[in-house]
C-alpha cells in the first residue's frame, strides 16, 4: 500500500518535469529560423489542404507560447503531426521502436554480464597492475570516435565476407524458417552490437569499479574484516550487496538510452532503427518528427528513473522503511 | 594539491607516456605555422589526392645523400578510368631546413617566412600526401588540430563557472530556489544529449563567419553538459554548507554570493579537475561526430572531425590511407585524455562517480 | 637492471625507426598493363518490340535472345526508399520508379532514340497533332483478372489526372492556353486524346500511367486526401491491382522493397512465353553512396552506378571479376554556377540582392570574367576523376537537342581582367578588387553541405574568383535551408546547384528558363511579381519557349532550343560548369543487358535474365 502511494507520488511528480522538458524542447526547434513547415511547403505532393491543417494544428501564426499549448494539446490526445512527407508520425515511430529495442537490449544485456564482473575484479585488484591493465583497455574503446569505428567495422566485413554490410535482415528474409531467421538477424547485429558494446564498456566498468571501492572503505565491512570472514567471504556476500543499489539507479539510466541509444551507429550500419530515423528528421528539421521522438527520449528517462527507484524499494528495507 | 597530481602522475607510466604525447601535439599545434611547410588553404590543383612525398636519403647510385624528394607528375589512364600519379625523377628537391618558404602570420600577427621544412618553390613536399582540392593533409592537420584540441577547452571554459554557480546558488540557498533550479536543469537532463546537440547545431544561421560558427559550436557543447555538473556541485554544496567555516564566514556579515564563491565552491576544487579532464576527451569526440554530419566546422576551414569527413569515402579508407590519418590522431589525443584523467581521479577521488 | 633494459628497448626502436626512414631511390619498374576491359560507347540493340496477337490477346513480343526463367536481380535505393506506391501522388524518383514498375504507361521512350513506342497501348495515330487516336491491347487484365479498357483509361485522365488528384505536375504540364485536354472513350479498346493546338510535348505526358477504375473509383469519390492516402507504403502487398512486369511483395521501412513476377504479363518472347524472366526484383534500402559501394563490394547488391573517382579500383578489377563496367556516357545532370539578377525588394522594403552587388551581377562583362575564370579542365580531373565533361549549355550533353555549335571556351584570367576593366572595376595595390564606385567586389558562395562533390568544387570556385581579387565568402550550407534561400527567401548571391534534366524533352526545363517559372533561380519572382520588368533576354526565352512548344516538327524546334542555348551562353545567369560520365557496374551473370545512354541499363527489366553459366 505504501509502496503504491509512492508510486503515485513519484508519477505525479514527473508531469511538471515533462512538461519542462517539452517545453524546452519545443522553445529550442523553434528559434530556428528555418519555418518548419517550409519542406512540406515545397513539396508539391503535400496538398493545400495538409499545410493548412498542419498550420492550425501548430497555429503557426500565432505566438509562441500559444502554438505550444497548441502542440501540447495535440499531444496529449495522441495526434502526433505528420512528417514533412506527409506520412503520420506515430506509424514511422512504431516502425523503428522494435528494431531499436531489439538492438540496445542486446547491447545492454552484454556489456552488463561483461562490464559488471570486470568492474568488480578491477576493485578487488585495486591498485595493482590489473587494475590499470583493464582501465587501458577499456579506454581504447572509449577513444575510437564511433562512426569511424563503425565504418572500419563494415569494411571489415565486406573485406572478410564474414558479416553482412550493415542491415537489419536479409533480402530473403521472409522466406526462412524460424531458426534460419533467429540467425539472419544474430548475423546482422553482431558488428553494431561489437561496436556499442566496444563504446559502453568502459564507462560501466569503471563505475561498478568505483561502487564497489566505495563499498569496500565503509565501516561495515571494515569491521566484517575485523571479524576474520575470508577475503572473499566479505567481497561477495557484503560488500557486493551493497554495491548493487547504484548499479539498480544506473541500470534505470539505461533504460532510457534504450530508444534514443546509438544514432551514429545505427546510421553508418543503416539500422533501421530510431536512433537513424531521429538523426535525419533533425538533419532535415522535421519538427513534428523531432518533438515526438524527444518526448519519446524524456519519457523514457523518467519511467526509467521511477523503475530504478522502485526496484531500490523493494530491495532495500532501509529505503523502504523512509517511503 | 597540484604537486599531488604531479606526482601521482609520473608515478604512473601510462600516464607519463599520455602527458609526453599530448605536449607533444600541443607544442606542434603551438607552432603549426612554422611546422608546417604550406598554410592551411595552400592549393595545387595538379595535386589532388596525391600520395604522400617519398624522401630518398640514399640516391639512385646507392649513395648516402641529403634528404631530397621529386615532384608527382599527373596523368590519367582514359582506358582505366584512373588518375596516375607518377615521380618526375628529372629534378631533385633537396629538403631545406629553416628556410625561407610562403611567407605568413605567426599566430595571426608576426610576419614571418621561415619554415621548419620546406623545398625549393617549384617543388611539393607533401608529407602526408593531398586531399581533393590538392592541399597539404600534414598542414591542414596540424591547422585542423587547433581547432579539435582547443574547442573541449574552451566548451569547459563556458561550462565550468555556468554549472559551478548555478549548482552552488541552487546547493546553498536550498528550499524553493533549489527545488526550480533543479527541475529545470533535470528537464535540460532528461533530453537525450546527442539529438540536443545535433538540434542546436543545425539551428545556426547558415551566414557565419568560421569564427562565430566556432564560439557558438563551443556554447552549444557547453550547454549541452552543464547540467549534469551542476547537479553534481548542487549535492556536494548541500553537504558542505553546514560545516563551521560557512557558518562563521555567514557570521562575519559576507553576502551570500561571496560566501558561495569564496568558502563553498573552492571546495569542490578536486571534483572540477576530475570532471575537467575527463570530459575534454568527451568534446573532442563530438566535434567530430558533429563534422561527420557536417554540422560542425565548415571548409574551407579545417578541423580533425571535418577532415576525417573526407576519409570516410570506402574508397579513400583503401586506397588513400593518409586521409585517415585525422581518425589516428583523435583516437591518441582522446586516449592520452583519458588515461590521464584516469589517474588524476584516481588520486584526487578515488572513490568518484565520475564516468 | 631495470633500466638497461628501457635503453636497450629504446635503441632497438630508434634504430628500426630510422631503418623505415632511409629509403633508396630506385625507380619504380614501369607496370605492365593489366588485361583492360575497354568500355564501348556504340550500343547495339535488338530490334524494336512486336505487337503480336494470339488467341484474340494482343501482346507485345520482345525480340532480345530467349533467356532462361527464375533468378533475382538486387538493385539498391538511395536514400529513406519510397514514400508512396501511388503512381498519380509520388513526387519523388524513388516512389515514381517503384510504382512505375507496378504500373505500366500506355507508351515508353526507345532506349535507341528516344522515340515513343507503344507499350500499355497497341498504338496511336494523329493527323492534325490536335487530336489523338489510342489503341488498346485486346485481351490483357489487371493482376485480379478484370480486363484493361477504355474505361480504365478515361477514368484515369478524367477523375484522377484532370481533376487535379495527387500529384498536379502532369495536368499542369496539359494545359494549353488555359484549357485542358479531352480525354473519349470511342469503344472499349479506344480513346480518343484532343487538345485545342497542337503541343509536342502532348504526346510523352499522354504516356502516362494507367489506374484500375473499378479498384480506384470509391477513392477518388472520397476525395484528395483519402486518396494521398491510398496505396501507400502501408498498404499490404495483396492489396495492390497492378499492370506492371512485376508486382509489390513485401516493403520493409528502411530495409527493402520485394517485388514478384507478375504471371500475366502482356509481353512474350519470341518462343511466345510470357515474360518477364526475373521471379524477384529487390532494391534495397540505403541510406548513402558510401553504403551502397560497400553493399556491391559485399555482393549484396548486384548493379551500382558509380561516379568520379569511385570507378577507378572496379575498373583495375573488372577483368578477373563478376561485373562489368558501362559507360553510359555524359549524365542528364548538370552542375552549374548560379547568380542572383534579382533587382526586387521583399515585403518589408529591404532589397533581396544589395543594390552594389545587383549592379555588378546585372553586368554582362562581370559574368563573363566569372565564366573564364573558372578552372574547368581541373574540376573535371580532380573532382570527378576525369569521367566528366566541361558542360557550357544548358542542354545536358546526351540530350537531342543539344546545341553542337556552342563549343566553349579554356581558362583565360587574361580575358576575365580585361572584361572587368573594361566595366570599370579595378585591382587596388594589395590586388583587391574594386567597382568603379570604390565599392570592394565581395559577395557569397553557398551550396549544400554533405556532398563532398560540390563542397570541393565551391572551394576551386572560391579559389578561381579569388585570382580575380574578388572576395568570395564560401559556405556549404544546408540543403533545406539553400532551397528555402532560392525558392522563397531569395538572399543570395551565387548558389552551386545540380539539376536533372530531360535529354529528350527541353520543355521540361521550362519552369527554369521560363520568366515566371517555379525555378528562375537567377531571376526568380514571387507569385505576385509575376512577369514584371523583365531583362530583354528573359522576354527573347519567354518567347521562344512558348513558340517552341507549338511546333510539332523536329528540326523548327531544335532551331528555336538551339537558340535558347546559345542565349544562356551569351548571357550567362547561370554558369554550367560540369556534366558527369555516368557509369554502372553490373554483374555478368545478367543476360539481355543493352545500355543506353537515355534509358539507362536495367530498363528492359521484362528482358533481363540470370544465367549462372
Amino acid at each position: 500500500m505504501q509502496i503504491l502511494f509512492y508510486i503515485s507520488k513519484r508519477v505525479l511528480q514527473t508531469i511538471p518535469l515533462l512538461i519542462l522538458v517539452s517545453m524546452i524542447s519545443f522553445f529550442i526547434i523553434r528559434l530556428s529560423p528555418v519555418d518548419p513547415l517550409a519542406e512540406l511547403k515545397l513539396n508539391p505532393s503535400i496538398s493545400k489542404e495538409t499545410l493548412k491543417l498542419e498550420q492550425q494544428r501548430m497555429g503557426l501564426d500565432k505566438p509562441l507560447p500559444i502554438q505550444y499549448l497548441l502542440w501540447a494539446k495535440s499531444f496529449i490526445k495522441g495526434d502526433l503531426g505528420v512528417t514533412t512527407t506527409g506520412e503520420k508520425v506515430s506509424v514511422k515511430l512504431a516502425e523503428r521502436i522494435p528494431n531499436t529495442l531489439l538492438l540496445t537490449i542486446v547491447v545492454i544485456f552484454l556489456t552488463w554480464s561483461v562490464g559488471v564482473p570486470l568492474g568488480v575484479l578491477a576493485a578487488v585488484k585495486w591498485k595493482t597492475p590489473f587494475d590499470r591493465f583493464l582501465t587501458v583497455i577499456t579506454s581504447i574503446g572509449m577513444a575510437i570516435p564511433s562512426f569511424f569505428f563503425a565504418i572500419l567495422m563494415l569494411i571489415f566485413a565486406v573485406k572478410s565476407g564474414w558479416f553482412p554490410v550493415g542491415g537489419l535482415t536479409s533480402y530473403n528474409y521472409d522466406e526462412m524458417n524460424f531458426i534460419q531467421k533467429f540467425f539472419d538477424i544474430a548475423h546482422h547485429l553482431f558488428l553494431p552490437v561489437t561496436v556499442l558494446f566496444t563504446l559502453s564498456l568502459a564507462g560501466l566498468q569503471r563505475q561498478m569499479r568505483a561502487n564497489l571501492l566505495d563499498v569496500l572503505d565503509s565501516d561495515y565491512v571494515k569491521f566484517a574484516r575485523a571479524k576474520g570472514l575470508s577475503e572473499n567471504k566479505v567481497i561477495f556476500k557484503h560488500a557486493l550487496r551493497n554495491a548493487v543499489n547504484p548499479m539498480i539507479t544506473l541500470l534505470g539510466f539505461e533504460f532510457s538510452s534504450l530508444l534514443s541509444g546509438a544514432a551514429l551507429t545505427e546510421f553508418v550500419f543503416q539500422y533501421p532503427g530510431l536512433g537513424r530515423l531521429i538523426l535525419e528528421a533533425v538533419l532535415k528539421s522535421d519538427i513534428n518528427l523531432v518533438m515526438a521522438s524527444l518526448m519519446i527520449g524524456a519519457i523514457m528517462l523518467v519511467l526509467g528513473n521511477l523503475i530504478a527507484d522502485i526496484l531500490l524499494i523493494l530491495t532495500d528495507p532501509r529505503i523502504r522503511a523512509k517511503a | 594539491m597540484i604537486k599531488d597530481i604531479l606526482n601521482g602522475i609520473f608515478k604512473d607510466k601510462f600516464a607519463v607516456i599520455a602527458l609526453l604525447v599530448l605536449c607533444f601535439i600541443y607544442f606542434c599545434l603551438f607552432f603549426a605555422e612554422f611546422i608546417a611547410p604550406y598554410s592551411m588553404n595552400y592549393t595545387d590543383r595538379e595535386l589532388s589526392y596525391v600520395p604522400p612525398s617519398p624522401i630518398f636519403l640514399i640516391d639512385e647510385n646507392g649513395k648516402f645523400s641529403r634528404p631530397y624528394t621529386y615532384n608527382y607528375k599527373r596523368t590519367y589512364d582514359a582506358d582505366l578510368m584512373q588518375t596516375v600519379f607518377k615521380l618526375d625523377r628529372s629534378k631533385k628537391y633537396y629538403i631545406k631546413f629553416l628556410s625561407r618558404g610562403e611567407e605568413y602570420l605567426y599566430l595571426g600577427f608576426i610576419p614571418m617566412d621561415r619554415h621548419l621544412i620546406t623545398v625549393e618553390n617549384s617543388g611539393r613536399l607533401y608529407l602526408l600526401g593531398g586531399d581533393i582540392n590538392g592541399r597539404d593533409v600534414f598542414s591542414r592537420l596540424l591547422f585542423g588540430g587547433r581547432i579539435s584540441m582547443t574547442i573541449g577547452f574552451l566548451a569547459l571554459f563556458v561550462l565550468f563557472p555556468i554549472g559551478l554557480l548555478y549548482g552552488g546558488i541552487s546547493g546553498y540557498f536550498g528550499g524553493v530556489t533549489d527545488m526550480i533550479m533543479m527541475r529545470f536543469a533535470e528537464a535540460v537532463m532528461s533530453i537525450p544529449s546527442f539529438y540536443l546537440l545535433i538540434i542546436l547545431a543545425a539551428i545556426l544561421p547558415s551566414n557565419m563567419t568560421s569564427t562565430q560558427r566556432l564560439t557558438l559550436i563551443v556554447v552549444i557543447l557547453a550547454l549541452i553538459g552543464w547540467a549534469g555538473f551542476a547537479r553534481v556541485v548542487r549535492g556536494m554544496v548541500l553537504s558542505i554548507k553546514n560545516q563551521d567555516f560557512v557558518k562563521s564566514a555567514k557570521m562575519a556579515g559576507a553576502s551570500d554570493l561571496r560566501i558561495i564563491i569564496k568558502e563553498v565552491l573552492p571546495q569542490t576544487a578536486s571534483y572540477v579537475i576530475v570532471a575537467m579532464t575527463l570530459s575534454v576527451p568527451g568534446y573532442i569526440l563530438s566535434e567530430s561526430g558533429l563534422s561527420f554530419l557536417g554540422l560542425g566546422i565548415q571548409q574551407p576551414d579545417a578541423s580533425w572531425g571535418n577532415m576525417l569527413k573526407e576519409a570516410q569515402e570506402y574508397i579513400n579508407i583503401l586506397y588513400r590511407p593518409w586521409l585517415l590519418t585525422p581518425g589516428f590522431l583523435i583516437f591518441i589525443a582522446v586516449l592520452s585524455f583519458n588515461l590521464i584523467g584516469d589517474t588524476i581521479r584516481d588520486i584526487l577521488d578515488p572513490k568518484s562517480r565520475i564516468r | 637492471m631495470k633500466q638497461k633494459i628501457y635503453i636497450i628497448f629504446i635503441i632497438i626502436f630508434l634504430i628500426f625507426f630510422l631503418k623505415a626512414c632511409i629509403k633508396r631511390d630506385v625507380p619504380e619498374e614501369e607496370k605492365i598493363k593489366q588485361n583492360v576491359v575497354r568500355s564501348e560507347t556504340n550500343f547495339t540493340f535488338p530490334s524494336e518490340q512486336k505487337n503480336v496477337t494470339l488467341n484474340g490477346v494482343d501482346y507485345l513480343q520482345s525480340q532480345a535472345s530467349i533467356g532462361k526463367f527464375g533468378g533475382e536481380l538486387i538493385e539498391s535505393t538511395i536514400g529513406e526508399g519510397p514514400k508512396t506506391f501511388n503512381p498519380f501522388t509520388s513526387k519523388d524518383a524513388t516512389s515514381s520508379s517503384m510504382s512505375g514498375l507496378m504500373f505500366d504507361s500506355l507508351f515508353t521512350t526507345s532506349p535507341k532514340d528516344g522515340q515513343i513506342v507503344p507499350k500499355l497501348a497497341k498504338s496511336y495515330k494523329t493527323k492534325d497533332g490536335k487530336t489523338y487516336i489510342v489503341n488498346l491491347r485486346h485481351g490483357i487484365k489487371w493482376s485480379d483478372g478484370k480486363p484493361i479498357t477504355a474505361d480504365d483509361v478515361v477514368f484515369t485522365w478524367n477523375e484522377i489526372i484532370l481533376a487535379g488528384l495527387g500529384n498536379t505536375s502532369t495536368r499542369d504540364a496539359v494545359m494549353i492556353d488555359g484549357k485542358l485536354p479531352k480525354v473519349e472513350k470511342i469503344d472499349d479498346y479506344t480513346v480518343k486524346f484532343s487538345i485545342i493546338k497542337p503541343f509536342s510535348p502532348f504526346l510523352r505526358l499522354m504516356a502516362s500511367q494507367i489506374a484500375p477504375k473499378h479498384i480506384f473509383e470509391p477513392i477518388t469519390k472520397q476525395g484528395a486526401k483519402a486518396f494521398d492516402m491510398f496505396y501507400s507504403t502501408n498498404t499490404p502487398p495483396e492489396k495492390f491491382v497492378t499492370s506492371g512486369a512485376f508486382r509489390l511483395k513485401e516493403y520493409k521501412a528502411a530495409q527493402r522493397v520485394v517485388f514478384e513476377r507478375n504471371p500475366n504479363y502482356y509481353i512474350i518472347n519470341t518462343e511466345n512465353k510470357q515474360l518477364p524472366y526475373l521471379n524477384k526484383l529487390v532494391y534495397l534500402i540505403v541510406g548513402d553512396l558510401n553504403n551502397e559501394i560497400l553493399k556491391f563490394e559485399g555482393h549484396e547488391i548486384d548493379v551500382i552506378s558509380l561516379r568520379g573517382s569511385n570507378v577507378a579500383p572496379y575498373k583495375l578489377k573488372e577483368a578477373n571479376s563478376d561485373y562489368k563496367i558501362y559507360n553510359l556516357g555524359p549524365d542528364t545532370g548538370t552542375m552549374f554556377l548560379a547568380i542572383n539578377l534579382n533587382t526586387r525588394k521583399n515585403s518589408d522594403g529591404e532589397y533581396y540582392v544589395n543594390p552594389e552587388k545587383q549592379f555588378w551581377f546585372r553586368d554582362k562583362n562581370f559574368r563573363t570574367a566569372i565564366d573564364y575564370a573558372l578552372d574547368r579542365k581541373n574540376m573535371v580531373q580532380n573532382i570527378a576523376n576525369g569521367l566528366a565533361k566541361p558542360l557550357f549549355t544548358a542542354e545536358s550533353l546526351n540530350s537531342i537537342f543539344l546545341n553542337k555549335n556552342i563549343k566553349g571556351h579554356e581558362r583565360n584570367l587574361l580575358k576575365s581582367k580585361e572584361l572587368l576593366q573594361k566595366s570599370g572595376f579595378r585591382l587596388n595595390s594589395n590586388k583587391n578588387l574594386y567597382d568603379k564606385f570604390g565599392e570592394r567586389v565581395e559577395f557569397d558562395l553557398y551550396t549544400n553541405a554533405g556532398n563532398t562533390e560540390r563542397e570541393a568544387i565551391g572551394v576551386m570556385v572560391k579559389q578561381d574568383l579569388e585570382d580575380l581579387g574578388m572576395r568570395v565568402n564560401y559556405k556549404p550550407i544546408e540543403f533545406n535551408t539553400l532551397v528555402n534561400k532560392m525558392t522563397t527567401t531569395f538572399d543570395w548571391d551565387m548558389i552551386i546547384m545540380g539539376l536533372t534534366g530531360s535529354p529528350l524533352e527541353p520543355h521540361d526545363g521550362k519552369n527554369v528558363w521560363h520568366s515566371d517559372g517555379s525555378l528562375h533561380l537567377f531571376n526568380q519572382r514571387t507569385e505576385i511579381s509575376k512577369i514584371d520588368n523583365r531583362l530583354p533576354f528573359e522576354k527573347k526565352l519567354d518567347e521562344i519557349f512558348d513558340s517552341a512548344a507549338l511546333k510539332t516538327n523536329f528540326s523548327e524546334r531544335k532551331k528555336l532550343y538551339d537558340e535558347y542555348q546559345k542565349i544562356i551562353y551569351d548571357e550567362k545567369p547561370i554558369i554550367y560548369l560540369y556534366s558527369p560520365i555516368r557509369i554502372v557496374a553490373l554483374r555478368k551473370k545478367f543476360k539481355n543487358i543493352y545500355p543506353s545512354q537515355l534509358s539507362g541499363i536495367t530498363y528492359n527489366i521484362e528482358e533481363i535474365y540470370e544465367d549462372n553459366n
